[in-house]
């Protein structure tokens, strides 16, 4: 008994000791940031107590009541839609979106645009179009009794394209304008049906992902409504709120949604019905079905600061849970310290299912991932995608910029985002390519953080200007390279011309300023004007509203002896004539010049052959300037940006010249690539002999 | 005798003509080199004088590569990082399988075929080699019976594009049909990576026995005197269909040696640093060993399967 004690103790030893070595070495792992997760739980989630008072202003809320067909696919129940006036002018109507009319037909503006893409809708049978129907619609009386049936108001409106075919906005005249401050109360019961996935929404084998799903009134400013149509190249606007969701589905189905989980009632049919709460948020958004696996887990992102993260993941991504898990944990809590405390008590990542192409998306609280189940650890994925579309909860969920009008506001920010959580958690990802579908990493090629963008911004940044309504822009390309590069490369550029601390100052209070809030771009001038230490609209001008391109180069760079004089000197001819102390000097002359339209104050090194370096600044106002110099050494080698502050520079390469040439690494790659040239014409020789 | 017996001889017998399979070596090499040396001044354009030619030495500039493949035109665009150690081999493996080598720029094309109807002409010589009593290389021999063979060897090329514009056509068509099917209809993405596999593994097995075929027509040919390609081809068919285990075994034996020394290379090359000019000189001879030893399994393939078509026929 002694022995087994003693034996016991050992074991107990040794397994604390290995408990002990194993978090040392987690906690020492260079690309893992150590958090204080704790309580870990597979269990349904735990109700966390709501921190219920609102965080601003609710200027539209909704309770619904929905239940989910998955028989037909289709959504019915009611809305009560509580809308209050924030401009100074009466509203004579009201604007609605019926975001899945897109997906009813191909005359949709959506699906215009999408057939223009290169998609094909010809394999959709009857049952796989969407849509979102209108069955009643009552406007509230003051006492909550009396209703005004307005359903017969109801009028289709085409703000955007004049497209008579498209259903996806409506205006509802009012009896009685709302005056300004005044709050409305509409009831409106709505079935919708939920199509074969195509953006981001629909269902693939029992598998839901359920966005802009129900009648969502558009966003009333001083200038009007502001409710666009749906389009394929475009986002969403909407005005804060709360929403308070009941959904009922199958009791075997797994439910994500946005906010608290605050219940589950069985019916005893063999539905459930669950509660979701959330307020100030402006959308709701959620996702169900049988296979999901879910993984729970309070998490503090700051001090004393926790939130509940919930993953719904794949059978098959189990593997990725982890790493899923620790890029949501990065994600809040660098976004945190950069941008703001994450203010709600939960974030819901979804690891969406196969073929359901709503990978890659973002909701309040809610959104998605996306993986390939071969996923080396140095390739970032799912981490980027994760860290990105979490990121967007900042960048379009706190800070509600318009998405229609304004999508660099919130993509480009959030790539900017994305790309800084990622390298400051996990460092530069390798480059990879998939060979059959087995993804291949290159060790000796590291991405640098500079690359994000720049390449598609070289390719297309004479396509369109980068402010421009989402629909607008010359197609998909354009798009994603302005929205997307153009913007993260512009501000990447501004933190490292105005400093990093500056930037960071600035960024932190320009988010947090603009918090439940609607900026435009002219704020965002604002925020970098007060903390830059000039005038930054010169340069915000020529980036945001034009289509240039910035390019410093150096044109030519020569040392050399000064040449001897030849001619008549005070009326003497002389012959090989040099001035006295010469033969000791080189003359140094360089031409920078401006390639592109951009024009921003910019630095040049030159550094000579003794050691002395010199820095100088130019304005690029003109198209080139001339640097000379007469000094004992020659020049060794000039660069312009020596700092790589100016990220949108779309040639690197010519940044920098060294006068005496480096051959080996065109050496070194021509040789590799010639062994690949040589084993392909040997590979060849299966086609003869 | 077995398929090893064959496999030996063969060995023994391209073991005994090496300057021949280093001839041939050096035609591949100074092939390669006539668009080599044009991408070498490219990049001496590119970044010799520029941060960038320390970056390219000590490691890749991805920042850099990007803005080149934009400017680049002809075979440089085909410079990239996948190049880069088992890259290279896998690149070319898929460019193989999937017929993508013909979305490659014309230029290259041309230069490829080119090099693909010389090699024909040398075929004739190599197998004239082989089918001597005691393989012994001599130019005369060499040349003499690629001189004697080209035209019928030709002729055997044109035909066995029509199998393999076929393959391409019909088999990897309706394969990848197939697969986009799987794809709409999958649970997960696992299965479609399964299934892809798979259909790389028929492409690659019907594209490597059209190649052994023709390489028994060549050999009928050569060892029969035949002129009349269709006869050779039906009967190198049916020599090969008759007798699968040895025929197929012998021929996947080499392809595995093939696959260790690819493998091998990989490891070799990606672990040697090249960062100073003795080290990538070094990296050069490394490569160049591992072409020379893709060369003389080719040979050894073909010598192998002479003896073994001299043993049954």
């Amino acid at each position: 008994m002694k022995k087994l004690t003693v034996l016991l103790f050992v074991l107990l030893i040794f397994v604390l000791a290995g408990v002990f070595i194993h978090s040392e070495w987690k906690a020492n792992r260079g690309t893992e940031v150590d958090f204080q997760s704790n309580a870990e739980s597979v269990s349904p989630p735990v109700p966390v107590p709501a921190a219920d008072e609102p965080l601003c202003p609710q200027v539209a809320s909704y309770t619904i009541d929905v239940r989910l067909d998955t028989e037909n696919n289709l959504i019915t129940g009611t809305e009560r839609l509580t809308w209050t006036n924030t401009t100074d002018n009466a509203a004579i109507e009201l604007w609605f979106h019926l975001y899945w009319n897109a997906f009813s037909n191909t005359d949709s503006s959506f699906l215009r645009d999408s057939f223009l893409q290169g998609e094909s809708f010809d394999h959709f049978r009857e049952e796989d179009w969407g849509f979102c129907r209108i069955q009643s619609i009552f406007l509230v009386n003051g006492n909550g009794k009396d209703r005004t049936d307005l359903s017969t108001l109801m009028e289709f409106r085409h703000p955007d394209d004049g497209n008579t075919l498209d259903r996806t906005v409506f205006s509802l005249p009012l009896p009685r304008p709302v005056a300004p401050g005044e709050t409305v109360t509409l009831d409106i019961s709505f079935e919708s049906r939920v199509p074969r996935p195509i953006s981001r929404t629909g269902v693939y084998r029992n598998n839901y992902f359920i966005a802009q799903w129900f009648p969502k009134i558009g966003v009333l400013e001083n200038g009007g409504w502001n409710c666009h149509q749906f389009h394929s190249f475009s986002e969403f606007f909407a005005d804060y709120g709360t929403y308070d969701v009941r959904i009922t589905l199958p009791s075997q189905y797994v439910i994500g949604a946005t906010g608290e989980h605050r219940d589950v009632m069985d019916n005893g049919d063999g539905t459930s019905t669950h509660r979701f709460v959330q307020h100030s948020v402006h959308d709701f958004a959620w996702t169900t079905g049988p296979d999901y696996l879910e993984h729970t887990e309070n998490f503090e992102f700051l001090p004393g600061r926790t939130t509940e993260i919930t993953l719904l993941y794949q059978p098959y991504h189990r593997h990725l849970k982890e790493r899923y898990l620790q890029a949501v944990r990065n994600a809040i809590h660098f976004c945190s310290l950069w941008y703001g405390a994450y203010p709600y008590t939960t974030a819901t990542c979804v690891d969406p299912a196969f073929n359901s192409r709503a990978g890659g998306m973002e909701y309040p609280t809610l959104f998605t991932g996306g993986a390939y189940f071969l996923s080396p650890e140095r390739v970032h994925s799912p981490e980027g995608v994760t860290i990105h579309e979490f990121g967007h909860g900042y960048f379009y969920g706190l800070v509600g910029s318009n998405e229609f009008e304004n999508a660099w506001m919130d993509e480009g920010f959030t790539s900017f985002l994305d790309s800084a959580v990622t390298h400051e958690a996990y460092g530069p990802p390798l480059y990879s390519r998939r060979f059959f579908g087995v993804p291949v990493t290159f060790k000796e090629v590291p991405i640098p953080i500079e690359s994000g963008g720049i390449d598609s911004h070289r390719n297309t940044s004479d396509m369109d200007i980068l402010q421009r309504f989402a629909w607008e822009y010359m197609d998909g390309e354009s798009y994603g390279a302005n929205v997307y590069s153009k913007a993260e490369l512009l501000l990447r550029t501004l933190q490292r011309v105005m400093g990093e601390d500056v930037f960071g100052n600035m960024i932190k209070t320009y988010s947090q300023r603009w918090w439940f809030r609607h900026p435009r771009p002219q704020d965002f001038y604002d925020a970098v004007n007060e903390f830059a230490d000039r005038d930054m609209s010169p340069f915000l001008d020529q980036v945001i509203y034009g289509s240039g391109q910035l390019d410093y180069g150096i044109g030519q760079a020569e040392s050399r002896r000064p040449p001897a004089g030849h001619g008549l000197y005070e009326g003497r001819f002389l012959k090989g004539r040099t001035a006295p102390g010469a033969d000791d000097l080189f003359e140094t002359e360089v031409v920078v010049r401006r390639f592109g339209e951009v024009i921003i104050p910019v630095e040049v090194l030159f550094q000579f052959e003794d050691g002395l370096d010199l820095r100088e600044s130019w304005d690029g106002e003109y198209r080139w300037r001339k640097f000379l110099f007469t000094h004992a050494a020659k020049l060794k080698r000039v660069i312009v940006d020596p700092d790589f502050k100016l990220v949108l520079d779309v040639d690197r390469t010519n940044n920098s010249r060294i006068l005496k040439p480096d051959r080996l690494s065109a050496l070194k790659w021509t040789t590799r690539w010639l062994v690949w040239l040589q084993h392909s014409l040997e590979m060849l020789t299966v086609f003869g002999g | 005798m077995n398929t090893l017996t064959h496999l030996k001889k063969g060995f023994n017998h391209t073991g005994g003509v090496t300057r021949m399979v280093v001839c041939l070596f050096l035609f591949n090499l100074i092939f390669a080199l006539l668009l080599a040396i044009p991408l070498f001044r490219t990049l001496q354009d590119e970044i010799a004088s520029s941060d960038t030619a320390s970056q390219m030495t000590e490691s890749f500039d991805y920042l850099w590569w990007e803005e080149f493949n934009d400017r680049a035109s002809g075979p440089a665009e085909l410079f990239g990082p996948d190049i880069i150690g088992k890259g290279a081999v896998l690149l070319n493996l898929e460019a193989f399988l999937q017929f993508r080598f013909l979305d490659w720029p014309s230029s290259l094309l041309v230069f490829m075929l080119l090099y693909l109807v010389v090699h024909t002409f040398l075929a004739g010589g190599i197998l004239s080699v082989f089918s001597q009593d005691a393989p012994r290389f001599s130019m005369k021999v060499f040349f003499a019976g690629a001189g004697h063979q080209f035209f019928r060897f030709l002729g055997l090329m044109a035909l066995s594009w029509i199998f393999f514009i076929l393959t391409a056509q019909y088999l990897i068509g309706s394969l990848n049909g197939i697969l986009t099917g799987i794809k709409e209809t999958a649970v997960s993405e696992v299965s479609p990576f399964i299934w892809n596999l798979i259909f790389s593994a028929v492409v690659l097995a019907v594209l490597l026995f059209i190649q052994m075929v023709f390489d028994y027509a060549r050999i009928l040919t050569v060892l029969e005197h035949r002129d009349n390609i269709f006869s050779s081809a039906w009967r190198a068919l049916r020599f090969v269909v008759s007798r699968p285990l040895s025929t197929l075994g012998l021929f996947y034996t080499v392809f595995v040696c093939q696959i260790a020394v690819s493998v091998l290379y990989a490891v070799l090359i990606e672990s040697f640093p090249q960062t100073k000019f003795l080290t990538v000189i070094s990296a050069f001879f490394i490569q160049q060993l591992f072409i020379f030893s893709i060369i003389w399994i080719r040979c050894w393939l073909y010598a192998s399967q002479l003896e073994l078509f001299s043993y049954k026929r």
